[in-house]
């Protein structure tokens, strides 16, 4: 399983790609970490990842744009939104969009590894 | 223009400490929220994490908190690199998360930024309203402060 990590801030991408070595998950192979949408898409282009796990709130291209344009590049890519916004619609929005699942920020361990056995989910 | 209410202020104090609580099991607490006084200035610690609101809202969230804080959460966090830039996206991270939070209460309308970070305080004033809210922080032995200075704009 390749993922792609996409979070303007270090300390949780770091923090993703530490848990996604947990043991209850799959074998995971990390391809990138993209600090914001434009590189998102770009990595997206150059790695073809399976798994994205997206931040909402980020610099030059923010994680709705993002999403439409990593869907138009790979309609199959499985997209995790890891987001501080907790407002309905902008999860329900995201969904919309092409994400398969929304998990809010702040997040523990658990409850990121239970977000990705579930949209990792055939 | 209008105010925040007491109920919207305890969306922060609230926010603050089921952060604390869901990454470190234990609660930060809230040891006071008041009116900035005239001629008073909210304590500034050695970080200083803002996000910029906007939509149908105007002004900012800012926390700061000192680094023996932001070090002991990154402990929390089993991230071992607490290098300067780490320790300034945590407190922004930290700050947009809490503004992000709050958009449960105040909805898609506010809009909010990503985070800016100052080592101290923000060069300039910014004020959107004359008097902000300061809601004092403790978490472990750590004193940290957030600042509401958010008002509707319609």
């Amino acid at each position: 399983m390749k993922l792609l990590i996409v979070d303007d801030s270090n300390v949780i991408r770091q923090r993703i790609a530490r848990i996604a070595s947990d043991a209850r998950l799959p074998p995971m192979h990390i391809v990138g970490q993209a600090r914001n949408g434009v590189e998102a898409v770009q990595m997206v282009r150059q790695h073809d990842p399976d798994l994205v796990t997206l931040d909402l709130t980020m610099p030059e291209l923010g994680g709705e744009e993002c999403t439409e344009q990593m869907i138009a590049l790979k309609p199959a890519l499985t997209i995790l939104v890891v987001s501080a916004l907790s407002d309905k619609a902008t999860a329900l929005r995201a969904l919309k969009k092409g994400a398969q699942g929304f998990l809010y920020k702040p997040f523990t361990d658990d409850q990121l590894v239970a977000a990705l056995q579930e949209v990792m989910l055939p | 223009m209008s105010d925040l209410s007491e109920t919207e202020i305890k969306v922060f104090t609230d926010a603050v400490s089921h952060y604390f609580s869901q990454l470190t099991r234990e609660p930060a607490a809230v040891r006071g929220a008041y009116l900035e006084r005239e001629g008073e200035t909210p304590p500034v610690y050695d970080y200083s994490g803002r996000i910029l609101v906007g939509g149908q809202f105007r002004g900012s969230v800012t926390l700061s908190a000192p680094r023996a804080m932001i070090r002991h959460l990154l402990v929390a966090l089993h991230e071992p690199d607490q290098s300067e830039e780490n320790l300034r996206d945590t407190v922004g991270e930290l700050a947009n998360t809490l503004a992000g939070n709050a958009r449960r209460h105040f909805g898609e309308h506010m809009e909010i930024s990503v985070p800016i970070t100052a080592a101290g305080a923000f060069p300039g004033s910014l004020a959107a309203r004359d008097r902000r809210y300061v809601i004092m922080v403790n978490w472990k032995t750590y004193n940290a402060c957030l600042v509401v200075d958010i008002e509707r704009s319609n």
